[in-house]
């Protein structure tokens, strides 16, 4: 089998890149802080117009009709640029999300998905607070096995601070006497599903944030002299680097893996996913140690831009599964009675 | 009215080019590589005049290499109809792409060819030009607004300290100025669209052109590094250098 990315979802992922680069500049993403909300439906209409929304919507209701595979490359080029719209909440959990629940719910809210004019956005219990709730038109919560649709006014939500000053995290209180939409066996089976999704795409945006953190500090060090020498022509510092860039290689092919996995429905796809978010985050932690370590006090600084990646990298880490309980879950398949261990079976 | 738009494959602006190890030319491995941004409003102008519906078919051309079919897809994504390349090897000089393109003029007949004002690798700003004398078409170059009114082209052009405008009698050549329009990014679903369309290839010979060299290049030097900055003790010395180093005060 030829696992390589299609011709169109590498042409895909060059045109997304151009476009959130030149868009999604550090100094819009600093002046998204300062707004009320911090989010900006200019920029999430530019998503609609480019079919980004729309892209795991079936096309029976107007999408793309792709998935986790053709989507996981634009999910790294999201980190990239530290994109702060839930993109890939909406694109890669919430629309599949919609999808499993099926129903009046879907046909309703499938179409306003891809034509941009909805921000779908899912959230499990595991996750406590809820990213961007407060710019959901239709919030698909789960909350002690029961999964509750809810749009504006149906839940109140209470603001807590990040330590990525671009996330807006809230704690969600719904409204007494709002009836969930699934439960039982299916709603846990939802969550799992949703949770391998939003793993999935923490993992790539941490590669594509290692990628940045390891080109900011390329130009930084190829820039800054000392003793009359670019600094990145010391080995010690360009070995800090090179560190990164072996670790961010290792960590690729876990990620597209998981795609895969999660596309597929694979029955491995939770042991893929915990994987991936291990590797990715790990190779993204990394490159924010080195990057502060070749960046030397500059690093610090709140005007370098290598805290916004930093920061967003750190924040990824811990949500949808921390290293922790990614790590239960790969033990719990080592450790399961009867288990296939080695290649193709624990390590994939 | 058919629009033939000329696009051309260059380094992508971004990146920061560098030349060989020995001075031969530009380094372009592992380079990514991109329309040339005055191409691309070419492009987008095209588009719009289709989108209004005064066009009714853009056709992107490209002289080149086999990979500038990339850039033709990508033209084809941002709203061409279709495609055009003449397939020709190396380094190939103004004069002889305008007469290739002469060549595409005479087969489609198109009422207006829309080209960029110059590439951001030879910066030779000779093309459309060349283009113009060659088929005897009338030419609105550095244009910033284009206009259809009727049979004629109306083109406002930045010219040296302000604008001006011209009318043109069609079918007529214009060469694109960077405030012309702000190109479009293409959208997920129209680069599945653009592998579909229409790409034909064409020989020199098939357009009755030989390609011949005029032109050798003799080196390629990276600009001179620019000095360090010194701090002056106080305003009178400020004054001083100004005056008599940098001789920009008198």
């Amino acid at each position: 089998m030829d696992f390589t990315f299609s011709e169109d979802q590498l042409l895909f992922q060059d045109s997304v890149r151009d476009f959130l680069v030149n868009e999604i500049t550090p100094e819009r993403l600093r002046a998204g802080w300062e707004t009320d909300t911090g989010r900006d439906p200019a920029l999430w209409q530019q998503f609609a117009e480019l079919g980004l929304t729309g892209i795991t919507v079936p096309e029976e209701h107007g999408g793309l009709g792709m998935d986790a595979v053709d989507f996981v490359l634009l999910a790294q080029e999201c980190g990239y640029v530290a994109l702060a719209e839930p993109l890939v909440n909406h694109a890669l959990v919430a629309v599949p999300l919609l999808q499993d629940i099926g129903g009046e719910l879907a046909a309703r809210w499938l179409p306003l998905a891809a034509t941009g004019e909805a921000r779908i956005i899912a959230a499990v219990e595991q996750n406590l607070m809820v990213e961007d709730a407060h710019v959901a038109d239709l919030l698909l919560l789960e909350r002690e096995g029961q999964w509750f649709a809810l749009e504006q006014g149906q839940f109140s939500c209470e603001r807590s601070e990040s330590i990525d000053p671009a996330r807006r995290l809230y704690s969600v209180t719904v409204q007494a006497g709002t009836a969930p939409i699934v439960e039982g066996a299916r709603a846990n089976a939802l969550r799992a599903a949703c949770l391998n999704r939003g793993a999935l795409g923490c993992a790539a945006q941490a590669l594509g944030l290692a990628q940045r953190m390891i080109d900011l500090s390329v130009q930084y060090t190829a820039e800054r002299k000392q003793f009359g020498k670019a600094i990145g022509s010391f080995q010690a510092v360009k070995h800090h680097m090179a560190n990164v860039a072996v670790r961010l290689e290792y960590a690729k092919a876990p990620v597209h893996r998981a795609a895969y996995a999660v596309a597929e429905d694979a029955s491995g796809a939770a042991l893929a996913v915990a994987q991936a978010k291990l590797m990715a985050c790990e190779a993204a932690n990394l490159a924010a140690k080195n990057s502060i370590q070749v960046h030397g006090a500059m690093g610090y600084t709140w005007e370098v831009d290598l805290h916004i990646f930093m920061k967003k990298a750190w924040a990824l880490a811990n949500t949808w599964g921390d290293a922790g309980w990614h790590k239960q879950q790969v033990a719990a398949v080592i450790f399961a009675d009867g288990a296939a261990l080695g290649a193709g079976a624990t390590f994939q | 009215m058919k629009v033939l738009v000329a696009v051309k494959r260059v380094v992508d602006y971004n990146v920061k080019v560098r030349a060989k190890g020995d001075g031969s030319d530009v380094d372009l491995n592992n380079v990514k590589m991109a329309i040339n941004p005055f191409c691309e409003i070419a492009v987008e102008e095209a588009v719009r005049l289709k989108e209004a519906g005064v066009a009714t078919e853009v056709i992107a051309v490209s002289v080149g290499e086999k990979p500038c079919q990339e850039q033709i897809r990508t033209a084809l994504a941002l709203g061409a109809d279709r495609g055009i390349h003449v397939e020709a090897e190396g380094r190939i000089e103004p004069l002889v792409i305008a007469k290739l393109l002469k060549g595409v003029v005479e087969k489609e007949q198109p009422q207006l060819v829309i080209l960029g004002k110059q590439s951001i690798d030879g910066d030779n700003n000779q093309t459309g030009q060349m283009l113009g004398a060659l088929t005897n078409m009338p030419q609105g170059t550095f244009a910033s607004e284009i206009k259809v009114e009727g049979e004629k082209l109306n083109v406002v052009r930045e010219v040296d300290g302000g604008l001006q405008t011209i009318s043109l009698s069609l079918p007529a050549i214009v060469t694109t100025d960077l405030r012309l329009n702000e190109p479009r990014y293409a959208s997920l679903p129209n680069i599945m669209k653009a592998k579909k369309k229409q790409l034909d290839v064409y020989s020199p010979a098939d357009l009755g052109v030989e390609v011949t060299s005029h032109i050798t290049l003799v080196r390629v030097e990276p600009p001179a590094e620019r000095q360090a900055g010194i701090k002056v003790e106080d305003v009178a010395q400020l004054v001083d250098k100004l005056k008599n180093e940098a001789k920009v005060i008198s």
